[in-house]
């Protein structure tokens, strides 16, 4: 018996979102469910807003003070520890994200393998525990409780300001924008027709639609709710 | 035997906004399966936007492209009959629809049990068929088309240009804004005396998850009678 060759579907994330979090965690449940290929493309949201003219949701007050509750309610839903950044200004614009996100690219070149589990450390400190990801400490302990062997850290950690890393950065950045990108996260599945660009963590049902694969909510594995 | 509580769900809408069709279509279709007491709430859109310095998505180019797609996938997935408007800055901002949610509010006010009908039919013409909602003999035809006689259309016509309906459909922005809406669609649960805001038509399961109730997608069927 012939098997049909696994759909391709690029999920472009920045840590610095936690609605990618959430699409994050969904896309490797499902890795044992949908006929798929995930590739996990670290990419800039701050590039992708500066390419597109969009703005960050928190610069209306009312969606801002909206979000606050949508991300707890998502939260719980997608069963994703969730705590509100206390000066997200600071942390999310100022401080941001560009040098977590290298990191994570030059482990994406270099030790592919410690990918998922140091973008899921990095998420946690800064959307779980409130805890820095500028500082090489705090990406040198990412690594760690992903188990990523010292030296593997120490080469990533290296090579991560290295003109190639950069440019990896760059360009990934880019294709999402070529894709249509304006934010995160970004999913592209591949489908025979060609590309289909969705954007957020609440376009699932519909992404399941276009692969013809079945949505069971946010816990595939568990006999509940959509 | 616990009397049975239904709980109060306000759906705010205005007929311009796209989302808002299927949020709408959702609710009424639900009304048999969740203990819920719908009221449907006519508000104006642009009042929203104007009082919280929120722009539509289509002022971002990418988001406006996205919106396509976005919307055709939604409408076969929510199974409504939606085609894409051909010059959308003339109809959603030149013409936009004040009128039309004037001409709902009077029939809110004078012949409630025709607002469900009649505003499905303003979505039709405007987001189904291309056709005009901003002429009187076009109200006209919506009305009749959700079988309202003409006697009370014409009694509508002439009470939407009252300053009583005026009022009214400003009260009812107004209360949306105070819920702290900036969009269409706005849901309002009123869950344990306290009121929970919800924004679009892709929160339905995290809004089951608050009313205790299960979403079993946007085509429940009818409820079986035991």
């Amino acid at each position: 018996m012939t098997s049909s060759p696994r759909i391709k579907v690029e999920l472009y994330y920045d840590v610095v979102s936690p609605y990618t979090w959430f699409s994050f965690e969904v896309l490797c449940r499902y890795r044992s469910h949908w006929n798929m290929d995930l590739v996990l493309i670290p990419f800039f949201l701050g590039g992708v807003m500066k390419a597109s003219g969009n703005k960050p949701p928190m610069t209306v007050a009312s969606k801002g003070m909206y979000m606050q509750k949508d991300l707890q309610r998502n939260a719980e839903y997608f069963k994703t520890d969730i705590k509100l950044i206390e000066d997200p200004y600071n942390v999310l614009v100022q401080k941001g994200s560009l040098r977590a996100m290298r990191f994570l690219t030059a482990i994406n070149l270099h030790c592919p393998k410690h990918l998922e589990g140091v973008s899921r450390e990095l998420w946690r400190r800064i959307w779980s525990k409130g805890e820095d990801i500028v500082a090489d400490d705090s990406l040198i302990m990412a690594a760690k409780e992903a188990k990523m062997e010292e030296n593997d850290i120490e080469k990533c950690l290296s090579k991560m300001d290295d003109s190639e890393t950069k440019n990896a950065l760059k360009m990934a950045t880019e294709q999402a924008v070529d894709y249509g990108a304006f934010g995160a996260p970004t999913i592209v599945v591949h489908t025979k027709e060609g590309p289909e660009m969705f954007f957020g963590s609440d376009r699932f049902p519909l992404v399941a639609q276009m692969m013809n694969e079945i949505w069971k909510g946010p816990i595939p594995d568990q006999k509940s709710k959509l | 035997m616990a009397a049975l509580v239904r709980t109060k769900v306000e759906l705010f809408y205005d007929v311009v906004s796209p989302y808002s069709w299927f949020g709408f279509e959702a609710l009424c279709r639900y009304r048999p399966h969740w203990k819920m007491d719908l009221v449907l709430r006519p508000f104006f859109l642009g009042g929203v936007m104007k009082e919280t310095g929120n722009r539509p998505p289509m002022m971002v180019p990418s988001k406006g492209l996205y919106m396509q797609k976005d919307l055709l996938r939604n409408a076969a997935y929510f199974g409504v009959p939606l085609k894409l408007i051909e010059d959308p800055f003339h109809v959603m901002i030149e013409k936009g629809t004040i009128k039309a949610q004037r001409f709902l509010t009077a029939i809110g006010e004078k012949h409630p049990e025709h607002l469900e009908g009649v505003s499905r039919e303003l979505w039709k013409r405007i987001w189904s068929r291309g056709e005009d909602i901003v002429e009187d003999k076009n109200l006209h035809l919506a009305a009749k088309a959700a079988n309202m006689e003409d006697v009370h259309i014409q009694e509508c016509l002439k009470l939407m240009n009252d300053s009583s309906v005026k009022l009214a459909l400003k009260k009812s922005t107004e209360d949306a804004i105070e819920y702290g809406a900036f969009g269409a669609p706005t849901i309002i649960v009123h869950s344990k005396g306290h009121q929970e805001m919800f924004f679009g038509s892709d929160r339905f399961p995290i809004i089951a998850q608050l009313m205790n109730e299960e979403w079993k997608g946007p085509s429940p069927g009818p409820k079986n009678s035991l």
